[in-house]
């Protein structure tokens, strides 16, 4: 008998997430070998083929397959959770998503209202520009009194002050100023991780130093060091030169900001909702889109043929929408239900499809690729497995 | 089973815990704090959890679930806008504490456990866990040494104080025992102290 620790440290993220090690590392960013699950899981009390006959036989590398087990929320699908929705159609009779429901569902300004904004413009003369403010008066900015000097010239209430503190080009700390819950959410996806709030300070040079086997380095290693690491100037953005995943070549060399996706003048959320993200990428997923059946009751929703909510665009699953109280927010980071891609389930997935069919889905790499044009070509059992526990012959109880 | 470990007392081995070592910074100090034993300070954190851990299973769960029937309590908690679990309620403690300190620490473990985590996992926890289920009243006290550091460990006996607790071992299916009875011993508290804290 041995404490987990002896065998897999988890208090640790680097016991299986070591820094910097590209040549080992697996998806996940995973730097142990890939059969971690079996060091506790094998043996004893955690054996899971004690209890479960169904597990019997299985490889190591099953552990993760969709609709079953991860790391660090292996609850999302917990087996009563399965065995609730086992017997869900593929398709909910009225497939909306709720919150976009609400979100979408937006009426179209007066004109008279628009006039009535366009003639109280607080620009200065110079800055004026017919196209802008036209934009503008239609945006739910413009319906939320936000007026220009709001962002180019903020805290500033005289012509005088306006035009001394005017900013060309205004800062994302501007958005967050009013977007806080987009902005952060936004710095915990890789798109916005270099303002992330919990980056860690630099450790103790000279320790690290003398850690990695370097006895005695000199005060000027040190200094020069330290001075690197401790630089206050801010991280640069995100760009695209810096993505891992494939981009389409004209998108090389782009920054991300707020603006990247959301033109500032125009509240265009479509825009920001696929075109912005297809600016940019190019892997077989995103360029199949424009084929898919989600694209086309975007399409059908955009132009009024079928209800607000309908519509599946890119962000409807990568940045998935949630209400509170009446009050929309959208998931700025992208990269929250992204991999293990079962984490999709409940938060997208299964606003409009049954559970079986999502994990079917979601573990049919091919059928990801292809954006969902087809059917799931796998069936996972973990469904049939938790409701066999439930029916199947109560297991022995220890006496 | 009473074995020498067993009845190891920490004062013996000449460890003492002083109060408010390694605990977080309080606003006032008190000029002597004097010191206590290992056992003595085991023994009174134990009451505070038991008792608590007591009133939160007769109070709030079987109250409100085995005899008034407003609220249930379930394991999936924020799914079913349910009371948590009693257990999971202990176990909460238990990690904002181990975020807090690590002058000690304490998990609820079972030889008979729904959740197979909450076995025990090192030769003491079992021979603890097993003690205070054969003598009825008596506590376990030893010292363990784990990755090089040594500790007091205590374990205490967790009885079934309330229908709540054994009807719901009894009836989950994941459950290596369901005959459990009122007034059972069904697991025990395992509190560790570290020696060089």
């Amino acid at each position: 008998m041995a404490s987990y620790w002896d065998k897999v440290d988890a208090r640790w993220c680097t016991t299986c997430h070591s820094e910097h090690q590209p040549d080992i590392s697996l998806p996940g960013m995973v730097t142990l070998q890939g059969d971690y699950c079996v060091a506790c899981h094998s043996t004893g009390d955690q054996d899971v083929r004690v209890n479960r006959p169904t597990h019997e036989g299985l490889t190591f590398d099953t552990c993760a397959s969709s609709g079953c087990h991860n790391f660090h929320d292996n609850r999302a699908l917990y087996e009563d959770f399965l065995v609730k929705h086992a017997d869900q159609p593929w398709l909910a009779e009225a497939p909306i998503h709720p919150a976009a429901a609400i979100a979408h569902d937006h009426s179209v300004p007066d004109p008279a209202e628009i006039e009535a904004y366009l003639a109280k413009i607080d620009a200065p003369d110079v800055y004026h520009q017919d196209e802008i403010e036209t934009h503008w008066a239609a945006s739910a900015h413009a319906a939320a009194d936000v007026g220009c000097a709001s962002c180019h010239a903020p805290k500033s209430e005289s012509e005088a002050e306006i035009i001394a503190n005017w900013v060309e080009r205004p800062e994302e700390a501007v958005c967050a100023s009013c977007h806080r819950s987009e902005s952060q959410t936004f710095a915990m996806g890789r798109h916005g991780m270099r303002r992330h709030p919990e980056i860690a300070k630099p450790r103790d040079t000279e320790r690290q130093l003398k850690l990695l086997g370097w006895k005695k380095p000199s005060d000027a290693v040190i200094a020069t060091l330290e001075a690197y690491l401790n630089d206050p100037t801010p991280a640069p953005k995100m760009n695209t030169a810096e993505a891992r995943v494939p981009l389409i070549p004209s998108a090389h060399g782009r920054e991300l900001t707020c603006n990247t996706c959301h033109a500032p003048h125009e509240q265009d959320t479509s825009y920001a909702a696929v075109d912005a993200c297809l600016t940019c990428h190019g892997d077989d997923h995103s360029r199949a889109y424009r084929d898919s059946p989600h694209f086309q009751l975007w399409q059908a929703e955009r132009t009024g043929d079928l209800p607000p909510g309908s519509g599946v665009t890119c962000a409807t699953c990568h940045m998935p929408q949630e209400e509170k109280r009446g009050k929309v927010t959208t998931n700025h980071n992208q990269n929250d239900t992204l991999r293990p891609n079962e984490k999709m389930i409940r938060p997208v997935c299964m606003n409009c499809h049954g559970l079986p069919f999502a994990i079917d889905a979601l573990a049919d790499p091919a059928l990801v690729a292809a954006n969902f044009s087809g059917e799931p070509s796998r069936s996972v059992d973990s469904i049939d497995w938790a409701v066999s526990r439930v029916t199947g012959p109560a297991e022995g109880a220890k006496p | 089973m009473a074995t020498t470990t067993g009845k190891i007392k920490a004062a013996l081995v000449g460890v003492t815990l002083a109060l408010g070592a390694a605990l977080p910074a309080s606003a006032q100090t008190v000029e002597d704090p004097g010191s206590i034993d290992l056992q003595t300070a085991s023994d009174l954190l134990h009451l505070v959890m038991n008792s608590d851990r007591t009133v939160y299973t007769r109070m709030i769960v079987n109250r409100l679930q085995n005899e008034e029937g407003v609220i249930k309590a379930s394991e999936h908690f924020m799914d079913d806008k349910a009371l948590v679990l009693p257990a999971q309620m202990f176990r909460f403690g238990s990690e904002m504490v181990a975020d807090e300190t690590d002058a000690f620490s304490y998990s609820l473990l079972s030889l008979w456990p729904i959740n197979k985590q909450n076995a025990p996992t090192t030769p003491m926890e079992q021979e603890g866990l097993e003690y205070v289920a054969e003598n009825i009243g008596e506590n376990y006290y030893g010292i363990e040494e784990l990755g090089g550091v040594e500790y007091f460990t205590a374990v205490y006996a967790d009885v079934a104080v309330a229908p709540a607790c054994y009807t719901c071992h009894n009836d989950h299916k994941d459950s290596p025992r369901t005959d459990f009875e009122a007034g059972d011993v069904m697991g025990g508290v395992v509190i560790r102290i570290p020696l060089d804290g």
